[in-house]
């Protein structure tokens, strides 16, 4: 058998296979090994390359924060006497102007006056309408704000000096201030609450998040509201804007009753304040 | 808003203090306080200036890197030019890595009794 086997492998060729397929083996053998090796030689390349330990260390970016402002300023209003104090401060852009008067104009409350017609029955409002180039005005507890004709920069002295004697010659003369109708028609707080909140969720915060930003009822004192400008509205450029084109005439459209409506945002922080 | 020639600040920490030199942030360079008096330690005060000369764009006081620092109370000189020279206080604040706080305030507007 053996001389058969030995002849049939020497004329088919395969002679040696028996020594070819060592070499195989040993081959085959050496495979998973080389494997092996690519696959624990591969992982220490790619994170060489990622923890880069001559690299310096992101550094950390960090939120500004505004501290609160403790005001230590004598304001007219903490001034105690019988005399009436009006301290009159205009606005930087100068279309509007602040009277802070050392006692109550409204209790509580505000009321915004938005032209002569309004201030029917009010002696305050009408005799300060009277005054050459007043357009608006907005009364809040102690403080007048007064909104001229004419925007933009310009003294105020002169019509200043006009409105702090319409002020005085009223609070002297004990007269009734507001007209007893407005008084009557000021709504609660819950009714002011729910409605400024409706309009809130339904118009404002959907028009304002196409640009990342958002709205937040967060105080009411009378009918006074105190809102908080967030996302991409807080430090925008346009916020201010925003608040007078369309937040204020959203909320007087829908609560015509509403008195001053105020922005506690500070404009200055956030990541990316453009009121820097 | 106006040049800032110099400004001070008179801080007091609360509970929490910190061991490093306490640094200020202007327009993005974090600097430390020069003629700097006290400690930032619980129940101290410190106190520092510096001569900026230039347009404060953020001026920030800068948390510390370790730890949290409770500041009760600060006061804060500004000197600035062609303007009388003004002070502004503010309150409690907590600072760490995270944060800075914002320390610069326009002057007050103009007000006039009539």
């Amino acid at each position: 058998m053996s001389i058969i086997n030995k002849l049939r492998s020497m004329f088919s060729g395969s002679a040696d296979k028996t020594h070819e397929d060592k070499p195989e083996t040993s081959q085959v053998s050496m495979r998973p090994l080389m494997d092996e090796v690519v696959a624990v030689e591969e992982p220490p390349a790619s994170s060489n390359s990622e923890e880069k330990p001559f690299k310096e260390p992101e550094p950390i970016k960090r939120t500004v924060i505004q501290p609160p402002i403790i005001v230590s300023k004598e304001s007219a209003e903490t001034v105690q006497t019988d005399e009436v104090l009006i301290k009159a401060e205009p606005t930087l852009e100068g279309d509007q102007c602040k009277f802070m008067v050392n006692r109550d104009l409204i209790e509580g409350n505000s009321w915004y006056f938005e032209n002569f017609e309004s201030a029917e029955g009010s002696s305050l409002a009408e005799s300060l309408f009277s005054v050459d180039g007043v357009e608006s005005m907005l009364i809040q507890e102690s403080t007048l704000t007064v909104t001229r004709v004419n925007k933009g920069p310009g003294d105020w002295l002169p019509m200043a000096k006009e409105i702090g004697a319409a002020i005085r010659e009223k609070l002297e003369a004990k007269e009734s201030l507001i007209s007893k109708t407005i008084l009557d028609s000021i709504p609660s707080e819950e009714e002011v609450r729910s409605k400024i909140q409706e309009v809130i969720d339904k118009e404002v915060n959907p028009g304002v998040a196409g640009h990342g930003g958002n709205v937040q009822l967060t105080n009411i004192k009378g009918n006074t509201v105190t809102i908080l400008m967030g996302g991409g509205c807080q430090g925008c450029s346009a916020a201010d804007m925003t608040l007078k084109m369309g937040i204020h005439g959203a909320f007087r459209k829908a609560l015509p009753t509403v008195g001053a409506i105020l922005d506690e945002t500070d404009h200055k922080a956030g990541l990316n304040p453009f009121y820097s | 808003m106006p040049k800032l020639k110099t400004f001070n600040v008179k801080i007091e920490t609360g509970d929490s203090g910190i061991d490093e030199p306490v640094q200020f942030s202007v327009n993005g360079f974090k600097v430390p306080f020069d003629n700097v008096k006290g400690a930032a330690q619980p129940g101290e005060t410190m106190e520092g200036s510096y001569e900026i000369n230039s347009f404060p764009h953020s001026l920030t006081l800068v948390g510390p890197d370790k730890g949290k620092w409770n500041i009760k109370k600060m006061s804060v000189e500004y000197n600035v030019e062609n303007e009388a020279p003004y002070s502004i206080t503010f309150g409690e604040i907590t600072l760490d890595e995270t944060n800075e706080a914002n320390i610069w305030q326009d002057p007050p507007l103009p007000t006039f009794d009539v």
